[in-house]
C-alpha cells in the first residue's frame, strides 16, 4: 500500500508539514552573525512560536545557521558539523559573507561563496539581517520543507565528489579529513 | 601630566642613549629606541618606574624604508600613563630580543608577530604554527603581500561585483586629493 501513488503522497505530506512545524537549529555562531540569533529566539521576536528552536548538538539539529564569513579554518569544522547532522538537514546561509563574500571579499582567509561547498537551502541577504529578515527566511525555508523542495542533504549525497573536491582546493592535502558515511 | 613626563623623559634619558622622544597630546608618550636595549627599557620601565601592565606589541611595515617598526604599549596604573617604545628592524634579516621573560603574555604577541609578519624573535617558545592552519608562502600581514591576487587565485567569487570602486577612488574623485606614490602600486 505505500508503493501507492496517493498514499506516498499524503505520507510525504503528513511527514513535510510535521518537519516544517519543529525546525531545530544547531548553536554553533561562525562569524559576526551569531549575535542576531539571541534576539531572535528570546522574547521579543520569539521565534519558539514558529517552531524554531535551538539544539545543544550536531545529531539533535536540523538546520545548520552558517552565520556570516567563514574562515578557512572553520570551514573544516563546519564541514564536519554538517556531517554528523542526521537527515532531514537544512542549510542557511545568513549574512553577505556568504553569499559573495561581503566585506571580506579580498580576505586572504575567508571563502566568498558558500554553496560551493555545502548546499544551501535558503540565504538570508544583510548586513547584518534584522531578526525580522532572519525570521522571514525561516518562513522561507517551512515553505520549501512543505512543497519537499529544501533537498540539499541529497544533493550533498549525489554530488558529494563535487563539495568535497571544492574542499580540497582550499584546505590543501594537509588537512585530515574524515570519510562522510551515512 | 606635563611633571609626570619630563620626569619620565629625563629618567629614561639619564639611564639610556640614544632615545627620541615625541609628546603627545592627553597621557601618551613615544620614545623611540635601538632594539638592542628594548629588554633593558621595558625591565627598567616595569621594575623601577610602576609601567606593570604591557598592553599590547604592534607591527608596523614600512616596505619603503625596508624596515618593520615594533611598538611595544605599556601602561601605568599610578601615572595614567601610556608609554609607546618604538623600534626598527630590517625587514629581512633583523632579530627581535624575546622579552616573554619580563611579561609572560607577550609570547602570544611575538608568536602572531612571527606568523603574520615572519618576524623571527630571538629564543621565540613555541614558535610553531599559532593561528593559520597548514599556511604556506609569504605572511599576510606584510604589505608586499597582495591579498585581492591571493583571493582571487585560491577562491571561487560570485560574479556581479565586477564594478565595485576602490574606497581610494571614491575619496580622489569626492575631495580632488592626490595618492601619494608609493601608494599607487597597491591602488586597484
Amino acid at each position: 500500500m505505500i508503493n501507492d501513488k496517493n498514499s506516498q503522497k499524503i505520507a510525504d505530506f503528513i511527514k513535510n508539514w510535521a518537519r516544517k512545524h519543529s525546525i531545530w537549529v544547531l548553536a554553533y555562531g561562525t562569524g559576526c552573525g551569531a549575535i542576531e540569533i539571541p534576539p531572535t529566539m528570546t522574547s521579543r521576536y520569539d521565534a519558539e512560536r514558529l517552531g524554531v528552536r535551538g539544539a545543544a548538538t550536531p545529531r539533535q539539529a536540523d538546520v545548520l545557521l552558517i552565520t556570516g564569513y567563514l574562515t578557512t579554518k572553520t570551514l573544516k569544522r563546519v564541514i564536519r558539523v554538517y556531517e554528523q547532522m542526521q537527515d532531514p538537514k537544512y542549510v542557511i546561509g545568513f549574512g553577505s559573507c556568504t553569499i559573495n563574500g561581503g566585506m571580506y571579499y579580498d580576505s586572504y582567509n575567508t571563502i566568498k561563496v558558500l554553496d560551493k561547498y555545502l548546499p544551501v537551502d535558503v540565504y538570508i541577504n544583510g548586513c547584518m539581517p534584522r531578526p525580522e529578515a532572519v525570521l522571514a527566511g525561516f518562513g522561507k525555508l517551512q515553505q520549501l520543507i512543505a512543497e519537499g523542495k529544501a533537498n540539499g542533504a541529497q544533493k550533498y549525497k549525489d554530488d558529494h565528489e563535487y563539495y568535497r573536491g571544492n574542499l580540497r582546493k582550499i584546505i590543501g592535502n594537509k588537512y585530515e579529513m574524515p570519510l562522510y558515511n551515512w | 601630566m606635563k611633571e609626570i613626563k619630563a620626569d619620565l623623559i629625563s629618567k629614561i634619558k639619564a639611564s639610556f642613549d640614544n632615545v627620541t622622544e615625541k609628546d603627545y597630546d592627553g597621557n601618551r608618550l613615544d620614545f623611540h629606541v635601538e632594539t638592542r636595549i628594548i629588554p633593558q627599557i621595558l625591565t627598567y620601565l616595569k621594575v623601577n618606574l610602576g609601567y606593570i601592565h604591557l598592553s599590547h606589541i604592534s607591527c608596523v611595515d614600512w616596505l619603503e624604508d625596508g624596515e618593520f617598526e615594533i611598538v611595544y604599549i605599556v601602561w601605568s596604573p599610578e601615572d595614567k600613563l601610556k608609554v609607546f617604545i618604538k623600534t626598527r628592524i630590517d625587514r629581512e634579516t633583523g632579530v627581535l630580543p624575546n622579552i616573554d621573560m619580563i611579561w609572560r603574555q607577550a609570547n602570544t604577541y611575538e608568536r602572531e608577530l612571527k606568523e603574520m609578519f615572519g618576524i623571527e624573535v630571538d629564543g621565540l617558545v613555541a614558535a610553531d604554527e599559532f593561528l593559520l592552519e597548514d599556511w604556506e608562502g609569504l605572511p599576510p600581514m606584510r604589505r608586499d603581500f597582495d591579498t585581492e591576487a591571493y583571493a582571487d587565485e585560491t577562491f571561487w567569487h560570485r560574479p556581479g561585483r565586477e564594478d565595485a570602486m576602490d574606497v581610494r577612488e571614491a575619496i580622489i574623485e569626492r575631495s580632488r586629493e592626490e595618492i601619494p606614490d608609493f601608494a599607487k602600486k597597491y591602488s586597484r
